[in-house]
């Protein structure tokens, strides 16, 4: 177990071993011999399935790679099940998505039944490849987090269980990609997702003026606010906020701990749509907020997970091939896109943040 | 081992797609650590809010970062995550891996931790979910350890305001679409700038992301400070058959590659599709399509974009392209030395917690192009300014009146 | 300089600015370099050994890194002092 076993180092002893600053190991040592051999020389590549490809080399070389879906967050024991897997069908060799699958990767033909099937039986939930639904990116929510304002792996959980069938079989007009940030701080590409979830405070922070003055110095709590809406309390030695400046973006508490904007009954979820990162026909595109607060609801967010589905059904049966949601309503206009899925339309949805002015409408061509 | 009931994520068990309450429960069954995380984590879902303490100081010994504090704020219910810190240890490029290494690491996660991890971290690490502060350096010195075989040694990843672990597509490795050797340029800028990702010395994080095509698989322009997306040069080459191929699978060329091409520079006629390179963005509209029957050809390198950031605090930004089109071949040598020249000016125009893209809006692309020695061309940006208020330095007026008295000698005006 | 001298200069510095303002370790060797005369590599040099034995450390807080005097549970913890 282990290169030292089951022991665990002394203090003495670590000083004695440790090194600084060696970096990562080198990849290619990880690499499968036909990736070595075929290494930039990739010709093409075919999804078989939701859950297969092949790449095949200038050379003719093929490999295979299996997708499958993790919740991300792993137990060792789960990671030693997909080695013992991978040492099986792969000669010891797999890779993880930057969307949290496994990807094994097979270089003998003859293993790519078995392979799936043993994966099948195992529970392993393969898919994810072509115009479908990949896993969500996602942040650490209640599980690691101290600025969480909801959780996000049981968002995760809640919205792939319903959408399962476009990870594993299902196609759309093109890729969807899902993300979920559990703060406004928004780890994770939600601003450039095609549908996203941010938690969200409505609350302005509590001060605990006494922690303030102690552990905070006071120009930068000041600072920290983008509205402006912190000044300084002198007879308190802290600060104040103005209640109607306050957009409860809970940087204050990120800079600052006396300040706190957790609220059981008022935090909650907001919904943008249409973003997306690559530049394939159009050019990157922002998430827009569409469905400004749900309250939150674990362990399964009901509402939250209706409305997605409900987008996503909607962009399946209108979308044309080849666009993403954030291409489909930019070519249908907003209005249509609030008009066809019934979502109310509220003040929260015009911005009055920075790049306001760019999101107002300056002509008369709209529909109805 | 204390047990905890968990109506609540009990829930979240059930359902087709893979549960994370199933992973805690399983290394809870062996880790009183895991135990009391589930406990926890039970209790959030029950009175709908966190009890994470706000960060805290710990690390190891000469390292300002790599390792979150972590610290329960209900230590005397769930006693085991009083402490619950963080580490993030550095990916291979690609996150390619054995399954010796795996192991390795698994068993050093069991052995000090919680036996929970992320694969991955946002940023790319390999996240050992919870630990105590005595275990930091036991565990800080089996990864790292020299009497390791090389392979099988890690280091920490970057946090606090330093450069973050960089990450990258799987590139060469596995696409038919990179641009230049995604891998290892993330690998090698990675070892170059260890001290910067381990010795916080800058005003807030900066992470670099390497894809490979505009396809960005690794979200750069949407996820790092600098994105380095791969491009090429030359025109897209055609296979006729291929194309033909395509047409039989039932692809409407006319209706999917020809129409919907962004600068209307594809045409076919049922015979021949036709490409006007000239014309062509690189947009990866049709190749990614076309996958059989096209693709890119003659110079590679890359397109380098500055400033994304998430919206705290003056609004989202992505990145912004500042270099159109730079080489990127080992040892990368122009792009260190243009990472150093962003951080000096960086450096010298920030406040604490203010990232580059913050600071170039502060203080205009201009004072940050002069810096990294960049002339002006249309290629980075997408229109030029709409105000009048213009900024000139003595010698942009000078020089406009050397053009003019030169139109002046020769009687012809200069655009 | 002896780099004893210029180890005493950099903490010196850290010293003062203790409970005042949060300094992140380009400030230190800015302001040590500047204060000294001594280049900034070698400031930073000096600057990290005396990190490696503990006589200062990295801190977080607040959204921010910098170089703080370490505490007495730190150097326990990393077998500093007994
Ligand atoms: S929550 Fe945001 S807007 Fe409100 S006071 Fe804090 S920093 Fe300012
Ligand atoms: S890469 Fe994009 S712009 Fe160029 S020809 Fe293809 S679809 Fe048109």
């Amino acid at each position: 177990m282990g290169f030292y076993g089951d022991r665990k180092l002394t203090a003495e002893e670590a000083k004695k071993l440790r090194e600084t600053d060696i970096g990562p190991p080198y990849f290619r040592d990880f690499l499968p011999p036909v990736i070595k051999k075929n290494y930039g020389q990739w010709k093409e590549h075919d999804i078989l399935s939701a859950g297969l490809m092949v790449h095949t080399a200038e050379s003719g070389d093929k490999i295979w790679t299996i997708r499958v879906a993790t919740p991300r967050l792993i137990a060792t024991d789960t990671v030693r099940e997909a080695c013992d897997i991978a040492d099986k069908y792969c000669d010891g060799h797999l890779r993880w998505t930057s969307r949290n699958n496994i990807e094994f990767l097979v270089s003998d033909e003859k293993k790519v039944e078995p392979i799936q099937k043993e994966l099948k039986e195992r529970g392993f939930l393969m898919g994810g490849i072509g115009y479908r639904i990949s896993n969500v990116v996602h942040t650490q929510g209640w599980v690691h987090c101290h600025g969480a304002a909801t959780d996000a792996s049981g968002l995760v959980k809640s919205m792939m269980d319903e959408l399962a069938e476009y990870f594993t079989t299902k196609e759309l007009p093109n890729k969807l990609r899902l993300a979920v940030a559990c703060c406004p701080n928004m780890c994770g590409a939600v601003h450039c997702s095609d549908i996203a979830v941010v938690a969200i405070h409505t609350t302005v922070p509590i001060i605990d003026h006494d922690k303030l003055g102690k552990i905070c110095e006071i120009p930068t709590s000041i600072a920290s606010c983008p509205t402006k809406a912190i000044s300084p309390y002198p007879e308190k030695k802290s600060v104040k906020i103005k209640d109607e400046k306050c957009m409860y973006c809970g940087n204050c508490f990120t800079v600052c701990p006396a300040f706190d904007p957790f609220d059981t009954e008022r935090d909650g979820c907001a919904i943008v749509i249409g973003g997306k990162v690559n530049c394939l026909r159009t050019n990157t595109k922002f998430a827009r907020l569409v469905v400004p607060f749900i309250s939150n609801r674990p362990p399964r967010w009901p509402k939250v997970v209706a409305i997605i589905k409900h987008i996503i059904e909607l962009y399946a049966k209108h979308a044309r091939k080849h666009e993403r949601v954030g291409e489909w309503v930019d070519r249908i206009g907003w209005e249509r896109f609030f008009k066809l899925s019934g979502i109310t339309f509220t003040y929260q949805c015009i911005d009055d943040f920075t790049f306001m002015r760019d999101t107002f409408r300056n002509a008369s061509t709209f529909k109805w | 081992m204390k047990k905890y009931e968990t109506p609540l994520l009990d829930e979240l068990e059930k359902g087709p797609f893979p549960s994370f309450v199933k992973e805690i429960k399983k290394a809870a069954a062996k880790n009183i650590m895991a135990n009391d995380e589930l406990g926890q984590v039970e209790y959030s879902y029950k009175t709908n809010r966190v009890y994470w303490k706000h960060g805290g100081i710990v690390g190891v010994l000469g390292y300002g970062g790599g390792i979150i504090g972590r610290y329960s704020m209900l230590p005397e219910m769930f006693p085991e995550v009083k402490f619950f810190h963080t580490v993030r240890v550095n990916q291979p490029s690609g996150w390619f891996y054995t399954t010796e290494v795996l192991r390795e690491l698994m068993d050093i996660c069991d052995k000090y931790g919680s036996g929970i991890c992320n694969f991955h971290g946002s940023t790319g690490d390999i996240i050992f979910l919870g630990t105590t502060t005595e275990n930091l350096e036991p565990i800080f010195a089996e990864l790292t350890s020299h009497e390791k075989p090389r392979h099988l040694r890690f280091d920490l990843g970057g946090s606090g305001s330093a450069l973050r672990t960089p990450s990258a597509c799987n590139g060469p490795a596995r696409c038919e679409w990179a641009n230049y050797d995604t891998l290892e340029a993330c690998h090698q800028i990675t070892h170059e700038f260890q001290d910067e990702i381990h010795r916080p010395a800058f005003n807030y994080k900066f992470k670099f992301k390497f894809a490979g095509c505009a396809c960005d698989c690794v979200a750069s322009i949407a996820r790092a400070d600098c994105s380095v997306i791969g491009t090429w040069k030359g025109p897209i080459l055609i296979d006729q058959d291929a194309v033909k191929w395509h047409e039989k699978k039932g692809m409407d060329i006319d209706r999917e590659i020809v129409r919907m091409c962004p600068t209307e520079c594809i045409s076919y006629d049922g015979k021949e599709l036709k490409i006007d390179n000239d014309e062509c963005n690189r947009c990866m509209h049709c190749i990614t399509r076309l996958h059989k029957a096209l693709k890119p050809s003659g110079e590679r390198g890359a397109t380098i974009c500055i400033g994304n950031k998430a919206p705290i605090v003056i609004g989202t930004i992505i990145s912004h392209v500042i270099i159109p089109f730079m080489k990127l071949e080992p040892p990368f040598t122009e792009f260190k030395e243009l990472a150093r020249k962003m951080w000096d000016w960086w450096d010298e125009h920030s406040k604490p917690r203010e990232r580059i893209g913050e600071v170039i809006e502060f203080q205009g692309m201009r004072s940050f192009l002069e810096a990294i020695g960049v002339e002006p061309i249309p290629q980075m940006i997408k229109e030029p300014r709409r105000d009048p208020f213009i900024f000139f330095k003595d010698e942009d007026i000078a020089r406009v009146k050397e053009v003019e008295e030169e139109e002046k000698r020769t009687g012809k005006i200069i655009f | 300089m002896e780099k004893e001298e210029l180890k005493d200069k950099i903490y010196a510095l850290v010293l003062a600015a203790k409970g005042k303002k949060k300094l992140k370790e380009r400030d230190v060797i800015n302001g040590v370099s500047e204060g000294t005369g001594v280049d900034k590599d070698t400031v930073k040099q000096t600057m990290r050994e005396m990190i490696d034995v503990g006589r200062l450390m990295y801190s977080y807080a607040g959204g921010a890194s910098s170089v703080e005097i370490p505490d007495e549970a730190y150097l326990r913890e990393k077998g500093m002092i007994k």
